[in-house]
């Protein structure tokens, strides 16, 4: 009996078109990421609201979107999603849209957690020198507020990352997409997906060492 | 907007393949949990060794599990591994493989961080009446680890069950791949998919309630 051989040669020949996969899984990844800060602190907004028409349905959206299979979201998107509206949407659009609504529900949790953890006094203290609640929040609660929550952003851009390797499922064409091609036409999946594994590897555990050290940065500064 | 009229009767007719898949999604998670909390506790003891010929080979296993997707691992063990092993998988087999493997990595690091958060002054405590470093472990640290442990392990296992829905890309039959299933027999994928969507929902929404019950029994005689 012969071991497997291995050819991971005929792989890294055909790198240009992995080299195509990683472009559009970053671009995926970043255009999701951008979107999801903005509705995530919208919907905090929303949820942190008095009036409940406001907070009640942006409260419900956080818990759907957390408490469903990110997979299950993208295919409702692609598939369900242009039957209700007649629209129907490109894979990429609808991963898009899947990846950035799902992030964005735990951006949410962030900016909530973030902003709880200012002290009233700040609100106050903005109130005092005459500032309305949204001077108050835009100048003095969420620069503080931020730099906290910077390292759990972080670490949700590395799950986010993760996830745009589900885009696949609906024939985007982002690594995942093109190392399944690639290891059909090479028949070496042992070889590809090896390969694959250690290419996300490295782009994402810059994202987790960044988060550490943000980390550590912060517990410094608050240790005292 | 079109006016859309809804019809959820097909999903009804064919609750049946829906439950179906709903048992196979339970089972695979409860299997891939049970299996990853017991690589977890591996890796982790491994990771706490003083020697680093030990520690470190763990080390680069967790990290690596983090910081890839599920859905590699998936592809990995399904048609990568077979070649490597000589025997061919079947899809749950493959499924469960890569889901205890990967969550093992991220229940390992909740079992290091409760060790590592108990106080050093416990130890030293230990120490001082004389005990070995295992009974230090049974009967000081880990008591108190175990409580700390038991909220974030549970919350990974949520995240376990949501990646089940991995498995239908190597047509398991668990929820998610009865639906298409289901949707593609009775052109009715948005019924289908909202129903799936909304069982996941109450399964999880049902855990995450229960595991709240679990974390105020944690919290009784707690400072």
């Amino acid at each position: 009996m012969t071991g497997p051989s291995f050819d991971f040669g005929e792989v890294l020949g055909n790198i240009d078109l992995l080299l195509r996969g990683i472009a559009l899984t970053l671009f995926l990844w970043i255009l999701a990421f951008s979107f999801a800060l903005a509705v995530g602190l919208a919907l905090a907004l929303a949820r942190a609201s008095a009036r409940t028409w406001l907070s009640w349905p942006a409260g419900a959206y956080v818990e759907v979107f957390r408490n469903t299979p990110v997979l299950v979201q993208l295919i409702w998107f692609y598939y369900a999603f242009p039957v209700l509206t007649g629209v129907q949407m490109s894979p990429f659009t609808a991963a898009l849209i899947g990846l950035c609504l799902n992030t964005s529900a735990y951006m949410s949790e962030i900016y909530r957690a973030g902003l709880q953890s200012i002290a009233r006094g700040q609100w106050e203290a903005g109130r005092a020198l005459g500032m309305r609640g949204r001077q108050a929040l835009v100048r003095i609660v969420l620069p503080q507020a931020v730099r906290r929550m910077i390292p759990a952003f972080t670490n949700r851009g590395v799950e986010l990352a993760k996830m745009t390797s589900i885009a696949s499922v609906l024939s985007v064409h982002e690594l995942m997409y093109e190392a399944k091609l690639l290891s059909t036409q090479t028949f070496l999946p042992l070889e590809t997906f090896t390969i694959v594994a250690v290419i996300y590897l490295l782009l994402i555990y810059p994202g987790t060492l960044a988060a550490l050290l943000l980390e550590r940065r912060l517990s410094r500064r608050y240790a005292t | 907007m079109p006016s859309y009229a809804w019809d959820f009767s097909p999903i009804w007719r064919n609750a049946d393949l829906l439950l179906a898949g709903l048992a196979n999604t339970i089972w695979l998670s409860a299997a891939s949990i049970a299996v990853g909390l017991a690589i977890g506790l591996g890796l982790a003891i491994l990771r706490l060794s003083h020697s680093r010929l030990v520690s470190a080979p763990a080390g680069a296993l967790i990290e690596f599990y983090r910081n890839t997707p599920p859905l590699v691992h998936f592809f990995w063990y399904y048609y990568g591994l077979p070649i490597l092993l000589g025997v061919s998988l079947s899809p749950f087999a493959a499924a469960l493989l890569a889901l205890s493997v990967q969550s093992g990595a991220f229940f390992a690091e909740v079992f290091r961080g409760g060790i590592v958060s108990i106080e050093r002054g416990q130890w030293e405590a230990g120490r001082a009446l004389g005990m070995s470093r295992r009974q230090l472990m049974r009967r000081i640290i880990l008591p108190q680890a175990v409580r700390r442990m038991v909220p974030p392990l549970m919350e990974r296992s949520f995240e376990v069950v949501k990646t089940t829905a991995l498995a239908a890309t190597l047509a398991y039959s668990e929820l998610l791949y009865q639906a298409m299933t289901l949707a593609s027999r009775s052109y009715r994928p948005l019924e289908t998919y909202s129903a799936v969507a909304l069982i996941f929902f109450l399964l999880l929404l049902t855990a995450s309630l229960a595991m709240r019950q679990v974390e105020a029994r944690l919290r009784i005689g707690q400072p």
